[in-house]
Protein backbone atom coordinates (compact mmCIF):
# COMPACT_ATOMS: atom_id res chain seq x y z
CA UNK A 1 0.00 0.00 0.00
CA UNK A 2 1.28 3.48 -0.73
CA UNK A 3 1.94 4.62 2.79
CA UNK A 4 4.92 6.86 2.20
CA UNK A 5 5.03 10.29 0.57
CA UNK A 6 6.39 10.60 -2.96
CA UNK A 7 10.17 10.85 -2.73
CA UNK A 8 11.34 14.43 -3.41
CA UNK A 9 11.93 15.51 -7.00
CA UNK A 10 9.84 12.80 -8.63
CA UNK A 11 6.54 14.63 -8.92
CA UNK A 12 6.17 17.27 -11.64
CA UNK A 13 6.46 20.86 -10.43
CA UNK A 14 3.44 22.90 -11.46
CA UNK A 15 2.51 25.25 -12.94
CA UNK A 16 4.98 24.82 -15.78
CA UNK A 17 6.52 28.03 -17.21
CA UNK A 18 5.57 28.50 -20.87
CA UNK A 19 2.68 26.05 -20.64
CA UNK A 20 -0.42 28.17 -19.94
CA UNK A 21 -2.76 25.17 -19.56
CA UNK A 22 -1.00 24.28 -16.35
CA UNK A 23 -1.72 27.74 -14.93
CA UNK A 24 -5.46 27.39 -15.40
CA UNK A 25 -5.94 23.68 -14.61
CA UNK A 26 -3.74 23.17 -11.56
CA UNK A 27 -5.67 23.51 -8.30
CA UNK A 28 -4.57 26.57 -6.34
CA UNK A 29 -5.12 24.79 -3.04
CA UNK A 30 -2.81 21.99 -1.93
CA UNK A 31 -4.47 18.58 -1.72
CA UNK A 32 -5.82 17.75 1.72
CA UNK A 33 -4.03 15.02 3.63
CA UNK A 34 -6.27 12.22 4.86
CA UNK A 35 -5.57 8.74 6.10
CA UNK A 36 -6.06 6.27 3.22
CA UNK A 37 -8.84 3.84 4.04
CA UNK A 38 -10.49 0.85 2.39
CA UNK A 39 -11.47 2.88 -0.69
CA UNK A 40 -7.92 4.07 -1.35
CA UNK A 41 -6.34 0.72 -0.59
CA UNK A 42 -8.50 -1.20 -3.03
CA UNK A 43 -9.19 -1.30 -6.76
CA UNK A 44 -11.24 -3.54 -9.03
CA UNK A 45 -9.59 -6.97 -8.92
CA UNK A 46 -11.07 -8.07 -12.25
CA UNK A 47 -10.92 -4.89 -14.28
CA UNK A 48 -9.94 -6.94 -17.34
CA UNK A 49 -13.57 -8.10 -17.42
CA UNK A 50 -14.54 -4.51 -18.23
CA UNK A 51 -11.52 -3.39 -20.24
CA UNK A 52 -10.81 -5.76 -23.11
CA UNK A 53 -7.13 -6.60 -23.38
CA UNK A 54 -4.98 -8.36 -25.94
CA UNK A 55 -4.27 -5.50 -28.34
CA UNK A 56 -0.48 -5.66 -28.39
CA UNK A 57 0.20 -4.82 -32.03
CA UNK A 58 -0.39 -1.19 -32.92
CA UNK A 59 1.77 -1.40 -36.01
CA UNK A 60 -0.42 -3.82 -37.93
CA UNK A 61 -3.93 -3.75 -36.57
CA UNK A 62 -5.33 -5.45 -39.64
CA UNK A 63 -3.22 -8.15 -41.23
CA UNK A 64 -1.47 -6.91 -44.35
CA UNK A 65 -2.08 -3.23 -43.59
CA UNK A 66 1.02 -2.07 -41.76
CA UNK A 67 1.28 1.44 -40.35
CA UNK A 68 3.95 3.73 -41.77
CA UNK A 69 6.92 4.32 -39.53
CA UNK A 70 9.96 2.83 -37.87
CA UNK A 71 8.86 -0.56 -36.53
CA UNK A 72 9.75 -1.05 -32.87
CA UNK A 73 8.97 -3.21 -29.90
CA UNK A 74 8.64 -1.71 -26.46
CA UNK A 75 8.76 -4.11 -23.55
CA UNK A 76 9.54 -4.07 -19.87
CA UNK A 77 8.15 -4.86 -16.48
CA UNK A 78 5.56 -3.37 -14.18
CA UNK A 79 7.06 -3.38 -10.69
CA UNK A 80 6.15 -2.21 -7.22
CA UNK A 81 8.36 -0.09 -4.98
CA UNK A 82 9.87 -3.26 -3.53
CA UNK A 83 10.91 -4.30 -7.04
CA UNK A 84 8.41 -7.13 -7.22
CA UNK A 85 6.46 -7.76 -10.43
CA UNK A 86 2.88 -6.52 -10.57
CA UNK A 87 1.08 -9.46 -12.15
CA UNK A 88 -1.98 -9.01 -14.32
CA UNK A 89 -1.76 -5.22 -14.37
CA UNK A 90 -3.71 -3.57 -17.17
CA UNK A 91 -1.34 -1.51 -19.32
CA UNK A 92 -2.67 1.02 -21.83
CA UNK A 93 -0.41 2.58 -24.47
CA UNK A 94 -1.30 5.41 -26.85
CA UNK A 95 0.78 7.64 -29.07
CA UNK A 96 1.05 9.89 -32.11
CA UNK A 97 1.74 8.41 -35.54
CA UNK A 98 5.09 8.65 -37.31
CA UNK A 99 4.23 12.19 -38.47
CA UNK A 100 3.45 13.38 -34.96
CA UNK A 101 -0.34 13.33 -35.24
CA UNK A 102 -2.85 11.58 -32.98
CA UNK A 103 -5.80 9.76 -34.52
CA UNK A 104 -8.10 11.84 -32.33
CA UNK A 105 -10.83 14.24 -33.47
CA UNK A 106 -9.44 17.06 -31.36
CA UNK A 107 -5.91 16.88 -32.77
CA UNK A 108 -6.10 19.61 -35.41
CA UNK A 109 -2.45 19.41 -36.45
CA UNK A 110 -1.68 19.69 -40.17
CA UNK A 111 0.43 16.53 -40.10
CA UNK A 112 -1.11 13.64 -42.03
CA UNK A 113 -3.13 10.84 -40.50
CA UNK A 114 -2.18 7.26 -41.26
CA UNK A 115 -5.30 5.23 -42.10
CA UNK A 116 -3.54 2.13 -40.82
CA UNK A 117 -2.60 3.56 -37.44
CA UNK A 118 -5.01 4.19 -34.59
CA UNK A 119 -2.23 4.44 -32.04
CA UNK A 120 -3.56 2.65 -28.99
CA UNK A 121 -3.43 -0.80 -27.40
CA UNK A 122 -4.19 -2.48 -24.10
CA UNK A 123 -2.71 -5.64 -22.58
CA UNK A 124 -2.10 -7.25 -19.17
CA UNK A 125 1.29 -7.84 -17.59
CA UNK A 126 2.26 -11.51 -17.36
CA UNK A 127 3.40 -13.63 -14.42
CA UNK A 128 6.74 -11.78 -14.36
CA UNK A 129 5.06 -8.39 -14.56
CA UNK A 130 6.22 -8.19 -18.17
CA UNK A 131 4.47 -6.26 -20.94
CA UNK A 132 5.31 -5.86 -24.64
CA UNK A 133 3.85 -3.89 -27.55
CA UNK A 134 4.78 -3.79 -31.20
CA UNK A 135 4.33 -0.33 -32.65
CA UNK A 136 6.01 2.35 -34.72
CA UNK A 137 8.15 5.13 -33.37
CA UNK A 138 6.03 8.27 -32.93
CA UNK A 139 7.01 11.59 -34.48
CA UNK A 140 7.64 14.86 -32.65
CA UNK A 141 5.08 17.66 -32.83
CA UNK A 142 4.81 21.32 -31.94
CA UNK A 143 2.60 22.34 -29.02
CA UNK A 144 0.20 25.09 -30.16
CA UNK A 145 0.91 27.66 -27.45
CA UNK A 146 2.38 31.14 -27.74
CA UNK A 147 5.90 30.16 -26.71
CA UNK A 148 5.73 27.02 -28.76
CA UNK A 149 7.99 24.07 -28.18
CA UNK A 150 8.29 20.65 -29.73
CA UNK A 151 7.27 17.57 -27.85
CA UNK A 152 9.89 14.88 -28.32
CA UNK A 153 8.71 11.48 -29.55
CA UNK A 154 7.01 9.84 -26.59
CA UNK A 155 4.64 7.04 -25.61
CA UNK A 156 1.77 7.52 -23.16
CA UNK A 157 1.30 4.78 -20.57
CA UNK A 158 -1.65 4.24 -18.27
CA UNK A 159 -1.24 1.46 -15.71
CA UNK A 160 -3.79 0.06 -13.25
CA UNK A 161 -2.15 -1.30 -10.13
CA UNK A 162 -3.74 -3.07 -7.20
CA UNK A 163 -4.99 0.05 -5.43
CA UNK A 164 -6.69 3.34 -6.14
CA UNK A 165 -3.47 5.08 -5.08
CA UNK A 166 -1.17 3.06 -7.34
CA UNK A 167 -2.95 4.19 -10.51
CA UNK A 168 -0.29 5.74 -12.78
CA UNK A 169 -0.44 7.77 -15.98
CA UNK A 170 2.96 8.67 -17.36
CA UNK A 171 4.97 9.14 -20.54
CA UNK A 172 8.07 7.42 -21.89
CA UNK A 173 10.79 9.07 -23.94
CA UNK A 174 13.43 7.83 -26.38
CA UNK A 175 17.13 7.85 -25.56
CA UNK A 176 19.31 10.50 -27.15
CA UNK A 177 16.59 12.71 -28.58
CA UNK A 178 17.72 16.36 -28.42
CA UNK A 179 14.12 17.49 -27.82
CA UNK A 180 14.09 15.67 -24.46
CA UNK A 181 16.22 18.37 -22.86
CA UNK A 182 13.85 21.18 -23.84
CA UNK A 183 10.52 19.42 -23.34
CA UNK A 184 8.54 21.36 -20.76
CA UNK A 185 6.61 18.29 -19.69
CA UNK A 186 9.58 15.97 -19.16
CA UNK A 187 11.57 18.81 -17.61
CA UNK A 188 8.76 19.52 -15.12
CA UNK A 189 10.25 16.60 -13.15
CA UNK A 190 12.96 18.26 -11.02
CA UNK A 191 15.12 15.23 -10.26
CA UNK A 192 17.53 14.27 -13.06
CA UNK A 193 17.59 10.64 -12.00
CA UNK A 194 13.78 10.54 -12.05
CA UNK A 195 13.80 12.03 -15.55
CA UNK A 196 16.34 9.51 -16.74
CA UNK A 197 14.09 6.72 -15.48
CA UNK A 198 11.43 7.96 -17.90
CA UNK A 199 13.73 7.43 -20.87
CA UNK A 200 13.69 3.95 -22.40
CA UNK A 201 16.87 2.01 -23.15
CA UNK A 202 17.58 0.80 -26.65
CA UNK A 203 18.28 -2.91 -26.78
CA UNK A 204 21.37 -3.93 -28.75
CA UNK A 205 20.12 -4.47 -32.31
CA UNK A 206 22.10 -7.69 -32.50
CA UNK A 207 19.97 -9.13 -29.71
CA UNK A 208 16.70 -7.96 -31.26
CA UNK A 209 17.12 -9.07 -34.86
CA UNK A 210 16.40 -7.39 -38.14
CA UNK A 211 12.61 -6.96 -37.96
CA UNK A 212 12.28 -4.07 -35.57
CA UNK A 213 14.11 -1.85 -33.11
CA UNK A 214 13.85 -2.88 -29.49
CA UNK A 215 13.42 -0.68 -26.45
CA UNK A 216 13.04 -1.66 -22.83
CA UNK A 217 11.33 0.36 -20.12
CA UNK A 218 10.27 -0.60 -16.60
CA UNK A 219 7.47 1.20 -14.79
CA UNK A 220 7.35 1.33 -11.00
CA UNK A 221 3.98 1.78 -9.30
CA UNK A 222 3.57 3.25 -5.86
CA UNK A 223 3.23 0.83 -2.98
CA UNK A 224 4.51 -2.55 -1.91
CA UNK A 225 2.01 -5.14 -2.94
CA UNK A 226 1.31 -8.77 -2.67
CA UNK A 227 0.48 -9.56 -6.27
CA UNK A 228 -1.51 -12.78 -6.49
CA UNK A 229 -4.03 -11.31 -8.96
CA UNK A 230 -5.16 -13.71 -11.61
CA UNK B 1 12.72 1.39 -6.02
CA UNK B 2 11.47 4.86 -6.74
CA UNK B 3 8.01 5.14 -8.30
CA UNK B 4 7.83 6.32 -11.90
CA UNK B 5 6.92 10.02 -12.15
CA UNK B 6 3.43 11.04 -13.16
CA UNK B 7 2.98 12.90 -16.44
CA UNK B 8 -0.08 14.55 -17.92
CA UNK B 9 -2.56 12.32 -19.74
CA UNK B 10 -2.58 15.06 -22.39
CA UNK B 11 -5.47 16.15 -24.62
CA UNK B 12 -5.66 13.02 -26.78
CA UNK B 13 -6.64 10.07 -24.59
CA UNK B 14 -8.14 7.78 -27.25
CA UNK B 15 -11.90 7.55 -27.59
CA UNK B 16 -11.26 4.00 -28.74
CA UNK B 17 -10.20 3.06 -25.22
CA UNK B 18 -13.57 3.96 -23.76
CA UNK B 19 -16.22 1.31 -24.37
CA UNK B 20 -20.00 1.87 -24.51
CA UNK B 21 -20.58 0.73 -20.91
CA UNK B 22 -17.39 2.14 -19.48
CA UNK B 23 -19.22 4.95 -17.66
CA UNK B 24 -21.79 2.44 -16.36
CA UNK B 25 -20.76 0.91 -13.05
CA UNK B 26 -24.01 -1.07 -12.79
CA UNK B 27 -22.86 -3.55 -15.44
CA UNK B 28 -19.49 -5.00 -16.29
CA UNK B 29 -19.90 -4.70 -20.07
CA UNK B 30 -22.57 -3.43 -22.46
CA UNK B 31 -24.06 -6.90 -22.92
CA UNK B 32 -23.75 -7.99 -19.26
CA UNK B 33 -26.69 -8.24 -16.90
CA UNK B 34 -26.77 -5.31 -14.48
CA UNK B 35 -26.19 -5.88 -10.79
CA UNK B 36 -29.34 -6.76 -8.86
CA UNK B 37 -28.17 -4.97 -5.73
CA UNK B 38 -28.82 -1.35 -4.92
CA UNK B 39 -30.57 1.63 -6.45
CA UNK B 40 -29.28 2.62 -9.90
CA UNK B 41 -28.73 6.37 -10.21
CA UNK B 42 -27.08 8.83 -12.58
CA UNK B 43 -24.20 11.06 -11.53
CA UNK B 44 -23.63 14.00 -13.83
CA UNK B 45 -21.56 17.11 -13.76
CA UNK B 46 -18.94 19.17 -15.49
CA UNK B 47 -15.21 19.65 -15.22
CA UNK B 48 -14.07 23.26 -15.45
CA UNK B 49 -10.83 25.15 -15.06
CA UNK B 50 -10.08 28.71 -13.93
CA UNK B 51 -12.82 31.11 -15.02
CA UNK B 52 -15.38 28.30 -15.24
CA UNK B 53 -14.13 27.29 -18.71
CA UNK B 54 -15.08 23.70 -19.60
CA UNK B 55 -12.36 21.06 -19.92
CA UNK B 56 -12.76 18.93 -23.03
CA UNK B 57 -11.75 15.25 -23.02
CA UNK B 58 -10.91 15.26 -19.33
CA UNK B 59 -10.83 11.64 -18.19
CA UNK B 60 -12.64 10.70 -14.99
CA UNK B 61 -12.34 7.39 -13.19
CA UNK B 62 -14.77 6.52 -10.45
CA UNK B 63 -14.28 3.88 -7.74
CA UNK B 64 -16.73 2.98 -5.02
CA UNK B 65 -18.12 0.24 -2.78
CA UNK B 66 -21.23 -1.71 -3.79
CA UNK B 67 -24.67 -1.04 -2.35
CA UNK B 68 -23.79 -3.06 0.73
CA UNK B 69 -20.56 -1.14 1.35
CA UNK B 70 -18.29 -3.93 0.10
CA UNK B 71 -15.43 -3.97 -2.41
CA UNK B 72 -15.13 -6.87 -4.83
CA UNK B 73 -17.98 -8.93 -3.37
CA UNK B 74 -20.55 -8.72 -6.20
CA UNK B 75 -19.29 -10.23 -9.49
CA UNK B 76 -21.84 -8.13 -11.38
CA UNK B 77 -20.53 -4.90 -9.87
CA UNK B 78 -16.85 -4.04 -10.27
CA UNK B 79 -17.28 -0.62 -8.66
CA UNK B 80 -15.23 1.09 -11.36
CA UNK B 81 -16.11 3.27 -14.34
CA UNK B 82 -14.47 5.74 -16.68
CA UNK B 83 -15.92 8.71 -18.54
CA UNK B 84 -14.66 11.59 -20.66
CA UNK B 85 -15.98 15.13 -20.84
CA UNK B 86 -17.68 16.42 -24.00
CA UNK B 87 -17.22 19.80 -25.69
CA UNK B 88 -19.17 21.47 -22.84
CA UNK B 89 -17.05 19.75 -20.21
CA UNK B 90 -19.87 17.41 -19.16
CA UNK B 91 -19.51 13.85 -17.93
CA UNK B 92 -21.97 11.19 -16.78
CA UNK B 93 -21.77 7.97 -14.77
CA UNK B 94 -24.45 5.44 -14.10
CA UNK B 95 -23.93 3.69 -10.79
CA UNK B 96 -25.67 2.53 -7.62
CA UNK B 97 -25.80 4.41 -4.34
CA UNK B 98 -22.85 2.94 -2.46
CA UNK B 99 -23.27 1.58 1.04
CA UNK B 100 -21.41 3.03 3.98
CA UNK B 101 -18.93 0.93 5.92
CA UNK B 102 -16.44 1.04 8.74
CA UNK B 103 -12.71 0.72 8.10
CA UNK B 104 -9.52 1.53 10.00
CA UNK B 105 -10.06 5.24 9.41
CA UNK B 106 -13.57 5.29 10.93
CA UNK B 107 -17.17 5.19 9.81
CA UNK B 108 -17.41 6.02 6.12
CA UNK B 109 -20.49 7.68 4.69
CA UNK B 110 -21.63 6.52 1.22
CA UNK B 111 -19.08 7.94 -1.18
CA UNK B 112 -17.12 7.40 -4.39
CA UNK B 113 -13.58 8.41 -5.24
CA UNK B 114 -13.18 10.23 -8.54
CA UNK B 115 -9.80 10.85 -10.11
CA UNK B 116 -9.53 13.42 -12.89
CA UNK B 117 -6.86 13.56 -15.56
CA UNK B 118 -6.56 15.96 -18.46
CA UNK B 119 -4.48 18.28 -20.56
CA UNK B 120 -2.79 20.84 -18.37
CA UNK B 121 -3.01 18.61 -15.31
CA UNK B 122 0.53 17.37 -14.81
CA UNK B 123 -0.62 15.07 -12.01
CA UNK B 124 -4.00 13.47 -11.64
CA UNK B 125 -6.23 14.87 -8.94
CA UNK B 126 -8.39 12.81 -6.61
CA UNK B 127 -11.60 13.87 -4.93
CA UNK B 128 -14.42 12.16 -3.06
CA UNK B 129 -18.11 12.66 -3.78
CA UNK B 130 -20.68 12.06 -1.05
CA UNK B 131 -24.33 11.30 -1.73
CA UNK B 132 -27.00 13.48 -0.11
CA UNK B 133 -29.35 12.17 2.55
CA UNK B 134 -26.71 10.43 4.61
CA UNK B 135 -24.89 11.46 7.75
CA UNK B 136 -21.49 12.73 6.60
CA UNK B 137 -20.44 14.63 9.72
CA UNK B 138 -18.52 11.69 11.19
CA UNK B 139 -16.85 10.67 7.92
CA UNK B 140 -13.05 10.96 8.35
CA UNK B 141 -12.48 12.19 4.78
CA UNK B 142 -15.19 14.84 5.07
CA UNK B 143 -13.65 15.79 8.41
CA UNK B 144 -10.26 16.32 6.73
CA UNK B 145 -11.77 19.31 4.88
CA UNK B 146 -12.62 22.67 6.51
CA UNK B 147 -16.32 22.97 7.32
CA UNK B 148 -16.90 25.76 4.82
CA UNK B 149 -15.66 23.59 1.92
CA UNK B 150 -17.58 20.43 2.81
CA UNK B 151 -20.67 21.26 0.72
CA UNK B 152 -18.39 21.17 -2.36
CA UNK B 153 -17.98 17.40 -1.85
CA UNK B 154 -21.71 16.74 -1.73
CA UNK B 155 -23.58 15.71 -4.89
CA UNK B 156 -26.84 17.63 -5.38
CA UNK B 157 -30.16 16.06 -6.29
CA UNK B 158 -31.12 16.82 -9.88
CA UNK B 159 -34.07 16.08 -12.11
CA UNK B 160 -34.99 12.39 -12.46
CA UNK B 161 -34.05 10.72 -15.71
CA UNK B 162 -35.97 7.78 -17.13
CA UNK B 163 -37.16 6.94 -13.65
CA UNK B 164 -33.69 7.10 -12.12
CA UNK B 165 -32.67 9.53 -9.43
CA UNK B 166 -29.98 11.83 -10.74
CA UNK B 167 -27.26 13.71 -8.88
CA UNK B 168 -25.03 16.54 -9.95
CA UNK B 169 -21.38 16.91 -8.97
CA UNK B 170 -19.34 19.62 -10.63
CA UNK B 171 -15.56 19.47 -10.46
CA UNK B 172 -13.80 22.83 -10.55
CA UNK B 173 -10.08 22.30 -10.96
CA UNK B 174 -9.17 25.86 -10.10
CA UNK B 175 -10.79 29.15 -9.18
CA UNK B 176 -14.06 30.01 -7.52
CA UNK B 177 -15.48 27.15 -5.46
CA UNK B 178 -12.46 25.02 -6.33
CA UNK B 179 -13.17 21.37 -5.56
CA UNK B 180 -11.28 19.98 -2.57
CA UNK B 181 -8.78 17.34 -3.66
CA UNK B 182 -6.90 14.79 -1.59
CA UNK B 183 -3.36 13.48 -1.37
CA UNK B 184 -2.48 10.61 -3.68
Amino acid sequence: MPDTPWPPGIEPVVPVPGYPNTWTHTPARAPFPRAPGATEHSAPAALHRKLATGEANLAERSKGRPAIGQLMEISGRILDEAGRPVVGAIVELWQANAAGRYAHAIDTSAAPLDPNFEGHGRIRSDADGRYAFTTIKPGAYAVPVQETWWRPPHLHFSVFGPSCLSRLVTQMYFPGDPLNDIDRILQSIPDAAARSRMVARMLPPASVGSVHLGFTHDIVLRGRFATPEG
Amino acid sequence: MHPTSQQTIGPFFPRGFIGPAEHDLTRVTADAEPTTQGEAVMLRGSVTRAGGVPCVNAILEMWQADAAGRFGADPAFLGWGRAFTDAEGRYAFRTVIPGGFTDATGTRAPHANITVMGAGLMRRVLTTVFFPGFETEADPVMAAVPTVLRPLLLAEPARREKGLRCFRFDIRLRGENETPFFDL
